[in-house]
């Protein structure tokens, strides 16, 4: 009688399961932002192909016409910094989260933030966003420290961040929280736990920004980082991870950042973590079906040292990267361009190089940041020498000057072609 | 909403805590508990995991556990607060086989062997949902009812969003489970090649 019962309620739970699977929203097409929709049609015109290279033997432009501007983060007076990000607020605002703390990986770690004003090109004090006893007393559960802040929009236009915590032993034994703001950053909710991983919830980390899907879910580019090294699209409905898929796998590629090519394809480009032996290019994957399933897709041939990627697609179509365009070390920060989805990288700007300099003097240049506030500007944020945050101001005329830039070879080479 | 998941998740975890208590207590004194006096240690030191205890804590101790062991299994609670009842059937042993099986596919995949991930078949996959209902069926077929109705309340959690995690894996297994099957199964099969050999000693030809 007893296994009647039980095999009554187990019908029951098969019923609520079946109807909870039923209410699962369909994978949805990214949503369309200008940039990618500029890319889409460009991508479709063959003219736009070109393979020139502007610049040669490491040179970079002059760009005498314009200037970006130089900033700094506010000093919070900790030892170290890292991991900085941005975000547009709704005045025009940047708001940037970055850690700061005795040293990486600190107990003392907590998250800061500050907002830049762009009519006095000026940062507000720095605030204090999460330290590590808030986020365990939100969490109920023990944090040992915070990691990278990664902020996003959600599609009823309130602020969200998603932060790293790990409770137990290095960044390999890390998971993602988020907390949300209605106030653009003012004052946040308590913390809720994204749940990525089948082992005690160890090791899933965020470091790029996240991309909307049209149904207004998002889709995050997270990472494992333990036994295996890859990458991972975490589908997020506001602060529950409802579905995830593998981007790559095996040991050698984290940290992915995405371009959209348009409403299903798209291109993720990843910091490699190879052994020595092995090649330090961007290893790539690609989706044709909104990040419901990816491909590997090999390398593309720019030298990764192990360090962090930047990207960003403006509204014109043009795709910019910044990174560490060398082997080993981080001593060299460039910024490159590509004429949308051609992957004809070339580098515009070397933002910060030691080359010159003896290797124990080079300092580390890392972990970039970009964002546009208006599709044709670029804000970037990086460490530098893990003592400061820097922020450069690239305006719409600087990026106008450089793309021009890289059209001359091509229309000179057209003339010089012509009978 | 938050709030109160986070304090059904720290009941939880104090009424774990304080079960293992009692277990490690009951292999050290040699007869046994009684059950009322079990369920008084559980209340009091329910109490002790759950509440803030000040001093330089900043969580209740449960909190210091959940951050190291996650939030257990529904599987995993129900097998381990049913071992307070006395009497209780024994796990079959082919529950331990299954789920050690499982875990040797299940985790090296999930952790990045190779493309095929399949935690997330845990977010929606209805093929997944028939194969627990499945092996709940057949719990019930060979007699353990209480396989049934533990798996039924695993599946009933998941669809009430019970826990943090949307994902089924992660309300029928967990890495203790998974070890202690896999612990269960080896023991079981050394005692059965140790009781064959003394079987084989006493009754080999002279």
């Amino acid at each position: 009688m007893t296994r009647v019962i039980a095999l009554c309620f187990l019908m029951l739970s098969a019923v609520l399961g079946y109807l909870h699977i039923d209410s699962q929203p369909a994978w949805a097409p990214f949503k369309l932002t200008d940039a990618v929709k500029t890319a889409s049609i460009e991508a479709l015109s063959p003219e736009i192909t070109r393979t020139i290279p502007l610049y040669k033997n490491g040179s970079s432009v002059k760009s005498s016409a314009t200037q970006a501007q130089l900033n700094w983060l506010p000093d919070t007076g900790a030892a170290s910094v890292h991991a900085a990000s941005l975000i547009v607020l709704k005045d025009g605002g940047i708001r940037a989260f970055w850690f700061s703390g005795s040293r990486e990986g600190a107990k003392d770690v907590v998250i800061n933030s500050a907002v830049f004003d762009p009519q006095t090109a000026k940062w507000s004090a720095p605030t204090v966003v999460m330290d590590r006893v808030s986020a365990e007393t939100g969490l109920s559960r023990y944090i040992a420290k915070l990691g990278n802040p990664v902020p996003t929009r959600m599609a009823d236009g309130r602020l969200q961040l998603f932060f790293v915590t790990v409770s137990i032993g290095g960044w390999a034994g890390s998971s993602i929280s988020t907390i949300i703001s209605d106030d653009e950053g003012l004052t946040w909710g308590q913390p809720k736990r994204l749940i990525t991983s089948p082992l005690i919830n160890l090791s899933t980390l965020v470091k790029s920004p996240a991309l909307p899907f049209s149904d207004g879910l998002l889709g995050l580019p997270a990472y494992h980082e333990w036994i295996g090294r890859f990458g991972e699209f975490l589908r997020i409905d506001v602060d529950q991870v409802i579905d995830k898929r593998r981007m790559s796998y095996g040991r050698d590629a984290i940290q992915p950042v995405v371009f959209v090519d348009d409403a299903q394809q798209a291109s993720a480009f990843f910091r490699q973590t190879r052994g020595s032996a092995q090649v330090k290019q961007i290893p790539v994957s690609q989706t044709s079906n909104a990040g419901k399933s990816w491909q590997v897709a090999g390398d593309i041939p720019i030298p990764n040292p192990n360090s962090a990627i930047a990207a960003l697609t403006l509204n014109n179509g043009l795709r910019l990267m910044v990174l560490n365009n060398i082997e080993t070390g981080r001593y060299r920060l460039v910024m490159m361009m590509s004429e949308g989805q051609m992957n004809d990288w070339q580098v515009v700007q070397v933002l910060e190089d030691d080359e010159a300099l003896p290797n124990e003097q080079r300092r580390e240049f890392s972990y970039p940041y970009l964002i546009t506030a208006d599709g044709s500007d670029v804000h970037l944020v990086y460490t530098w020498d893990r003592k400061k945050i820097r922020h450069v101001y690239f305006g719409s005329d600087w990026v106008e000057h450089v793309h021009s830039q890289l059209k001359t070879p091509e229309k000179i080479i057209s003339k010089e072609t012509q009978p | 909403m938050n709030n109160y998941m986070q304090s059904i998740a720290l009941i939880e975890m104090s009424i774990s805590c304080s079960i293992i208590c009692i277990w490690l207590m009951q292999k050290l004194i040699p007869g046994e508990i009684p059950f009322g006096v079990r369920v008084l240690l559980l209340l009091m030191l329910g109490n002790i995991f759950f509440w803030p205890l000040g001093m330089s804590m900043e969580l209740p101790l449960a909190g210091y556990v959940r951050g190291i062991t996650g939030d257990l299994s529904i599987v995993s609670l129900l097998l381990l607060w049913s071992s307070l009842i006395p009497k209780g059937k024994a796990t079959p042993i082919g529950f331990k086989f299954t789920i050690g099986l499982i875990a040797i596919g299940f985790y090296p995949m999930a952790l990045g062997l190779g493309m095929i991930d399949p935690y997330a078949w845990g977010y929606g996959s209805i093929g997944l949902l028939i194969v627990v209902l499945i092996f709940a069926v057949i719990c019930g077929l060979i007699g353990w009812t209480k396989g049934v109705w533990i798996l039924a309340l695993a599946v009933i959690s998941w669809s009430g969003h019970w826990h943090e995690s949307r994902n089924l894996w992660d309300y029928v297994i967990d890495p203790f489970l998974a070890f202690w099957a896999l612990f269960g199964s080896f023991y079981y099969l050394y005692r059965q090649h140790r009781e064959k050999a003394q079987s084989g000693y006493l009754f080999r030809a002279g």
